[in-house]
């Protein structure tokens, strides 16, 4: 293997492992669809940085898209709040007419301007390791420093803030009641989770946000019972489907984001048949 | 102009309606096109949304991608009714995936329909990768799935878009009362000795025509605006099932009509103007509608409080 092909493995495996452990709360809370959404909504948000600025890879376009995926996940919930939509129904309004903001603005002002659609939705994984910048004098992957600090940062979140996030989870009424802010609790996750999705957006495309998000995770899900243990094998999930997906990837020439996508799809399938007690072929043997 | 020119040598069966419009050929086709596209997702929208399951639509869109792609590289062509029985099959597929892993999976359905949608999302993308490195000539535009696109629309589409909506308002005709006690009270309905899984099924089946139809319209990422919005908004206005069905289609429709005929003249793309328009009139209905309206909603309780001090 190439130094290239280790950074994207990396890459990679890093974002995996913070969205694995985001995306493990989400699957508890029912709220699995939300980093799609938000990796949908944010592209408003580069497109008028582009448009103010010139520039599509700049600090301040993770600034703007993170606020269009904060003002994404605050409209829904503003929807949902009002008694007058469900929940996914308010989801499935708000992240379509934002990203028709952003197609409409790249259409109208910014077309040829480099602004590729297809990178932003398929994803730019395995160019990643081309585009460096330099630190210490030395020239390291720009994807590699950010989802490096994203993954600290994450870890250092979910570590923060292990008890109130654990009630949050499993009973948000006893988290308000236990003095836990479980509401507070509930949106930090939410703006943390519109953060990583920007993060992920920008260094493996749309198409690995939802996957690394919810698929390692509900593959976790199957396997353990236990929230601790559940984080840490979804993590490992997502290393695993990174560094197969990328092998498979090159031996067949194709998307390395959408062999890792099916890899993980592969693992979660495995699970759902083989898991030792909530698997297919377990439960069916408890009942006969 | 030119539009009466290609309009007499292209006159289809539709001729004289499409000439009937005060519109030219080209942009008489997109607006009928749009509406008819419109109309059936609004029209077969509730059975998603008022089941809870208005994001099984984005599932299925991004699903008819890898069917595309399955259809063209058996046919190796771009025969449009192919292609598009191909898109049907795979968001049929993806659907009852959705479905088994909620009922045999035991998995929350948030979490079916993201596996889903990344599964075969994915899949989509390494058989697009695939054909487009294939070289072959005839590749070109299958990507249109993803974002949709209206300038390549011709009277066929609308033909075969006509013919889906005569099947979605027949079987919704001919189903109602099922339909109705299925989705209000699918305990009941199971109790009363129908199979919930024939209307699970037919109620899939539909949702997938609406989807197969409209993705290439508005593509596979918009497409779950267009079922979900038409019915907040007609949901905000009614609670009659019998009026919500059909308002909510008019609504649909007439979102596609003036947004395909506002994209054309702004030489935008349809489907984003078609969304946002959508979602506008969800949103002013949400905060402005009589009765459910948020304002509606917090005048009623202000005076509520008013009347109860007054009565202390």
């Amino acid at each position: 293997m190439s130094p290239d092909d280790v950074m994207i493995i990396v890459i990679a495996g890093l974002l995996s492992t913070s969205c694995a452990v985001l995306g493990g709360f989400l699957v508890l809370r029912g709220q699995a669809l939300l980093p799609d959404a938000v990796s949908h909504a944010v592209l408003p948000g580069i497109v008028l940085i582009f448009l103010l600025t010139g520039e599509r890879a700049s600090l301040w376009t993770v600034v703007g898209a993170t606020a269009f995926g904060v003002l994404c996940v605050l409209g829904s919930d503003w929807l949902r709040r009002s008694g007058v939509v469900e929940s996914d129904a308010a989801l499935a309004l708000v992240f379509p007419a934002l990203f028709s903001l952003g197609i409409l603005g790249i259409s109208r002002f910014a077309s040829g301007a480099h602004i590729d659609l297809d990178s932003a939705i398929y994803g730019d994984l395995t160019f990643a390791p081309l585009r460096t910048i330099s630190l210490f004098g030395a020239d390291v992957p720009r994807s590699l420093v950010i989802t490096g600090i994203a993954t600290v940062a994450v870890v250092a979140l979910v570590v923060a803030l292990w008890r109130p996030l654990q009630a949050a989870s499993f009973d948000p009424a006893f988290a308000e009641l236990a003095g836990l802010r479980g509401r507070l609790t509930g949106q930090v996750l939410l703006v943390a989770v519109a953060g990583l999705a920007v993060v992920a957006f920008d260094s493996v495309g749309a198409i690995l946000v939802i996957t690394f998000f919810v698929v390692p995770a509900s593959t976790a899900r199957l396997l353990t019972a236990r929230l601790g243990s559940m984080l840490v094998v979804a993590a490992g999930c997502g290393w695993i489907a990174s560094v197969a997906g990328h092998g498979v990837a090159v031996s067949l020439d194709t998307s390395i984001p959408g062999t890792i996508g099916l890899t993980s799809g592969a693992l979660f399938a495995l699970a759902l048949v083989l898991a030792p007690r909530r698997g297919l072929l377990a439960r069916w043997k408890a009942r006969t | 102009m030119s539009g009466t020119v290609t309009g007499s040598l292209q006159a289809g069966p539709l001729g004289g309606l499409l000439e009937s419009l005060p519109l030219s050929y080209p942009d008489a086709v997109v607006v009928v096109g749009t509406a008819v596209v419109g109309f059936v997702a609004g029209l077969l929208g509730p059975l998603a949304v008022l089941r809870q399951r208005s994001m099984f639509g984005d599932a299925m869109s991004h699903g008819t991608l890898a069917g595309v792609a399955v259809a063209f590289l058996l046919t190796g062509a771009k025969v449009p009714e192919l292609l598009l029985l191909g898109a049907a099959i795979s968001a049929t597929l993806a659907a009852f995936a959705m479905i088994a892993l909620e009922r045999a999976g035991r998995l929350r359905s948030d979490a079916a329909i993201g596996v889903v949608l990344s599964v075969s999302l994915t899949l989509g993308i390494v058989l697009l990768t695939g054909i487009s490195d294939s070289g072959n000539a005839q590749q070109s535009g299958l990507d249109e799935y993803l974002l949709g696109q209206t300038a390549g629309m011709v009277e066929r589409d609308i033909v075969v878009a006509l013919a889906g909506a005569g099947v979605a308002v027949a079987v919704v005709l001919l189903g109602f009362r099922l339909l109705r006690s299925a989705t209000f009270d699918p305990g009941f309905t199971a109790v009363a000795g129908v199979r919930t899984w024939v209307v699970d099924a037919a109620s899939t089946g539909l949702l997938a025509l609406a989807v197969v139809l409209g993705v290439r319209t508005v593509g596979a990422i918009l497409m779950v605006a267009l079922l979900v919005a038409p019915v907040v908004t007609a949901r905000q206005l009614t609670t009659r099932l019998a009026v919500l069905l059909p308002l909510s289609a008019v609504i649909g429709a007439v979102c596609g009509a003036v947004g395909g005929l506002v994209s054309g003249r702004a030489e935008l793309p349809a489907g984003p103007v078609i969304v946002l328009l959508a979602t506008a009139l969800a949103v002013l209905s949400v905060v402005l509608a009589p009765r459910r309206g948020v304002i509606a909603r917090a005048r009623a309780g202000r005076l509520r409080e008013e009347r109860g001090r007054v009565a202390r």
